[in-house]
């Protein structure tokens, strides 16, 4: 019994290794006097990269392991990859911004990777019971990484605002979990499923939409979204880039694992609550967006209009289709990243400044720069060829193959609109002058390097995926399949 | 055939990408170096397109010089060019105004010359393959590549409100594109492919509701690009922003992409829909026919007018495309070109005369013939090429389309021939106000007469009116095989009826 435990573990050395880090980087804060911040914050992103490069090596398995509680099959795996990438998009911005903001908490680095831990095994657990530890996993974590800047009022805010809504949404979903477990007698969900199908309609159709209320928060689905806008715009921008990418992730396959297995005999059900979520948070996060002011908080809006586009794509029932929501997270996390990455991209006098006037007249400052953000906008509003727009048209082919044409035509009239307000950054940075600096406390506008290589990076990786979908559609095909 | 070893349909696609590269490594303080590359390489690219003629047989109304590639293998997308007699002279149309556009910008645009360049040159790429792609998904790709470096030729090198101009663009054909998206979406998932030519040998699988919804989602997409009546309102505004190769290839090409649309996917893909609201269409062309020759007897602005006169001139060509009739059509086909030709070469000449004056008011103007002779004799030939007289291009076009209609409807006939009329009276009168008259104006005193880099701008353009006019017959015989093939898909009650 511990043997087969033992050769389980295997299936997640990335998990083991990034807890090691974890670890580690709060060994190097406590006790390394000097630079031991930053010294944490590299620890981190080392384990992130020693943790990618396990994954890489960790076979895929069809088995159930630890007694039917975590599964690492493909499609899990590919979920990992995500979260990962996330993690260090975070982290590489994050160090940004903390030379400029000086005030380094240390702490976040090791946090992050610990909620990575738990999201990780999140996407592979196939057990109620698991989801829900694993859940709180990642979540307490993330609760304190909103409110870090304690002292500061919006922080603050945003901290209490996260671990209130977020703890009661947790609360619901484990009512849900109870639920199901009372309906069917079983915690693991291949066993849980078939029982479900066939137990009371209605009870079980109350456990599904208690359990979803609990994901669809995370996900920041509307009408379960008032927190995100306001953490988002409280919460310092490299842990927003984290807080709005990794979750997401994580939510999404678990979302699609219950849809699959715990609720595989209700589809109709939850397509149904799907397309009505798909519709109500596409248009709510783009509507939204286009009366903000403030780019971050506009981001938000953004951030949230995205994910309406992937509850199409879960909408769009059935195996093979829901590659394009494997695409699209993908592309959702590059982009959404590079997208928050942008505020940090000009350093207007020792602080960032979250109006658009930093931006202004941006394309003849820094050139490669502008084209990369330019390219970053034009995937998020969906224009070929980035991938962006590949991501909508397989979420869109999906519905309408279901006959959805509806939704498909909801999704492309959103598209046409979130143009508007993307297209106020395109518009300064290239249509409009530098707006000169007031009188600002200290020192002079830059541009900083590092941050464009990184939205550089990202550019070129939407374009690459925008011309040849292919490298990572059959990718996400294969997880599929895998499952 | 190949070029460097690439097939040619796919280099003439690319080549001004290639373009482009090399202007983005041309340091930006290099700035004649930066215009002689784009010159070089629009130049090289219409030469590269005159190429495809020696391979191109005139006899066959099939895709020809045709390149498969696998693409998207997920949703069996394909990268798929190919060539016929349509596409053929709208791609030629394409690399010329191009070239003529880069020519013309020589002295005119000034400031920020290397993305202004890259910018074209991306233009010219998606324009190119708009109409060589019989992949409806290439084909979308290739459409909405154009709107973003037009977006920035309006917004960045426009007039005054060109802020409001460029995002107006921008927003109007993203609006109708998405949709034709969704139809193209419906289209894949009744065909299982994306394949064009696939498509038009499985002939109609779609039932007729269905079918006019596509038709109707195809429909925002390409007459907001044409423009149709009531959806042209962004294009005034457009072409009075934009710069003056911007205007050029606006008119001379983008409003070609929707005539195009409609002519290469509404009406083979969905002929029964075609045929149940041409009457329909042919309504809103007449409407735009009248009420844009209204609308520009009413101008001050030179531009405004020549803009407004595309409204009236497309609706012709809509009129053409949906009087469902072989001669209309080709008619409708040729006048695209010719359209291409008089309204770039008029957009042209407005731009010489702002670049002296910076100013496009008429009322600015009068006697101008005086001090500009060779001014006044391009001005004229294109005036009268864009009125229809004939032994100029317009002519045979217009007369093409009449004839072809008139076998529907008396009717209809008789409310475009009242186009032809008032198009005659708002050209005419701009020409006697801005060339005859005396010139009374002292700031006219001094100007300069057409340079020798402007007339060859324009000797293109004069001798493709005057051939075209004369000797039309090569032109027609190219479209005469591929426009008889979709008219005998949709409305092929034509060819049945008796004599």
């Amino acid at each position: 019994m511990m043997s087969a435990a033992g050769s389980d573990l295997g299936h997640f050395v990335p998990e083991i290794v990034l807890l090691a880090a974890a670890v580690a980087s709060m060994f190097v804060h406590l006790f390394v006097k000097k630079g031991g911040r930053r010294g944490a914050g590299y620890v981190a992103l080392a384990g992130i990269g020693v943790a990618g490069l396990a994954l890489v090596l960790t076979p895929p398995s069809a088995d159930a392991l630890f007694g039917g509680h975590l599964m690492a099959d493909s499609f899990a795996l590919f979920f990992k990859a995500a979260v990962l990438v996330a993690g260090a998009l975070s982290i590489v911005l994050a160090f940004r911004f903390f030379n400029v903001e000086k005030n380094e908490p240390g702490e976040v680095y090791y946090l992050a990777l610990l909620s990575m831990v738990g999201m990780m095994t999140a996407v592979s657990a196939t057990d109620l019971v698991t989801t829900y530890v694993t859940f709180e996993l990642f979540a307490i974590p993330s609760y304190v990484l909103a409110g870090i800047f304690k002292k500061e009022r919006r922080a603050a805010e945003a901290g209490i605002k996260y671990f209130f809504l977020g703890t009661l949404s947790s609360a619901v979903m484990l009512l849900g979990l109870a639920l199901v477990f009372g309906l069917t007698g079983e915690t693991g969900y291949a066993a849980a499923g078939p029982a479900l199908a066939g137990a009371n309609g209605l009870a079980a159709l109350v456990a599904m939409s208690l359990f979803f209320v609990g994901l669809f928060f995370k996900a920041a689905f509307v009408p379960f979204h008032m927190w995100a806008p306001d953490v988002y715009e409280g919460a310092a921008t490299p842990l927003v880039i984290f807080l709005s990418t990794a979750p997401k992730a994580a939510v999404i396959a678990v979302l699609v694992r219950a849809m699959a297995v715990l609720f595989g005999g209700y589809i109709r059900e939850w397509s149904f609550i799907l397309q009505a979520v798909a519709l109500a948070t596409m248009f709510w996060g783009n509507l939204a967006a286009l009366t903000q002011t403030s780019v971050k908080r506009m981001l938000a809006y953004s951030s949230i209009a995205q994910a309406g586009y992937l509850a199409i794509g879960l909408a769009s029932w059935g195996g093979s289709d829901w590659m394009a929501v494997l695409f699209y997270v993908v592309v959702y996390v590059v982009m959404n990243s590079a997208a928050f990455g942008l505020i940090l991209l000009v350093d207007r006098g020792g602080r960032f400044d979250e109006t658009i006037d930093g931006l202004r007249g941006l394309s003849r400052r820094s050139p490669v720069a502008a084209a990369s953000v330019l390219v970053v906008l034009l995937s998020l509003v969906g224009i070929p060829p980035t991938a962006g727009f590949m991501g909508k048209y397989f979420l869109f082919t999906a519905a309408v193959d279901r006959g959805l044409i509806l939704l498909a035509a909801a999704g492309a009239l959103n598209s046409a609109i979130s143009l508007f307000y993307y297209f106020r950054i395109g518009k300064a940075m290239f249509l409009e002058e530098t707006v000169p600096l007031d009188a600002g406390p200290a020192g002079p506008e830059s541009v900083s390097g590092a941050v464009m290589v990184v939205l550089a990076v990202c550019a070129a990786a939407l374009l690459l995926l925008g011309l040849l979908p292919s490298l990572l559609a059959s990718r996400a095909s294969a997880a599929l399949l895998g499952q | 055939m190949n070029i460097f070893g690439m097939p040619i349909l796919t280099f003439v696609t690319f080549f001004p990408v290639a373009g482009m590269l090399v202007v983005l490594f041309l340091p930006g303080s290099r700035g004649k170096a930066i215009k002689i590359a784009a010159n070089i390489f629009t130049g090289l690219e219409f030469a590269a397109t005159l190429l495809i003629l020696s391979r191109f047989d005139a006899a066959s109304g099939d895709m020809q010089l045709v390149e498969r590639l696998p693409w998207i293998k997920a949703i069996g997308a394909q990268y798929l060019l190919g060539v016929d007699g349509i596409s053929l002279l709208l791609v030629l149309l394409t690399s010329l105004l191009t070239f003529v556009a880069t020519l013309s910008s020589w002295q005119a645009v000034r400031g920020r010359l290397k993305e202004y360049y890259v910018f074209l040159l991306l233009l010219e790429t998606g324009m190119v393959g708009v109409f060589l792609a019989l992949d409806l998904l290439l084909f979308y790709v290739f459409w909405e590549i154009v709107l973003v470096p037009m977006y920035f030729l309006i917004g960045i090198w426009g007039g005054e409100r060109r802020l409001y101009a460029a995002i107006k663009f921008f927003l109007y054909t993203l609006f109708g594109s998405v949709a034709m998206l969704v139809g193209i979406l419906v289209l894949r998932s009744q065909h299982q492919t994306f394949d064009w030519t696939a498509m038009v040998a499985a002939g109609s699988v779609l039932p007729g509701v269905l079918q006019g919804w596509v038709f109707l989602a195809f429909f925002l997409g390409f007459a907001i690009k044409v423009p149709m009546f009531p959806f042209h309102t962004w294009l005034p505004d457009a072409h009075v922003e934009a710069p003056t190769a911007g205007s050029v290839i606006l008119a001379g090409v983008l409003l070609k992409m929707g005539a195009y649309g409609f002519l290469r996917f509404s009406l083979p893909l969905l002929p029964e829909a075609a045929r149940r609201y041409a009457p329909a269409m042919a309504v809103l062309a007449l409407a735009a026919i009248v009420y844009g020759a209204l609308v520009s007897l009413m101008q001050k602005d030179m531009k405004k007018l020549i803009a407004y006169s595309s409204v009236s001139h497309m609706g012709f060509i809509m009129l053409g495309l949906f009087a469902l009739t072989p001669m209309a059509a080709k008619g409708a086909v040729l006048q695209m070109v010719n359209h291409g030709i008089s309204t770039g070469a008029l957009f042209l000449i407005v731009g010489v005369i702002y670049e002296r004056r910076h100013t496009r008011l008429i009322a600015e103007f009068g006697g101008l013939s005086s001090r500009m002779p060779v001014y006044a004799a391009v001005f004229l030939v294109m005036t009268m090429s864009s009125i229809g007289l004939p032994g100029l291009n317009g002519f045979i076009g217009e007369f093409m389309i009449l004839m072809g209609t008139f076998s529907v409807s008396w009717l209809w006939t008789a409310i475009a021939a009242t186009g032809i009329v008032l198009g005659a009276g708002y050209m005419l009168w701009l020409y006697q106000r801005v060339m005859f008259g005396k010139l009374t104006n002292p700031a006219n005193e001094s100007l300069q007469d057409l340079t020798v880099r402007e007339f060859a701008t324009f000797l293109p353009l004069l001798i493709l009116a005057f051939w075209i006019g004369i000797f039309p017959k090569p032109f027609l015989t190219v479209i005469d095989k591929p426009v008889e093939k979709i008219i005998r898909i949709v409305n092929p009650a034509h060819y049945e009826a008796p004599r």
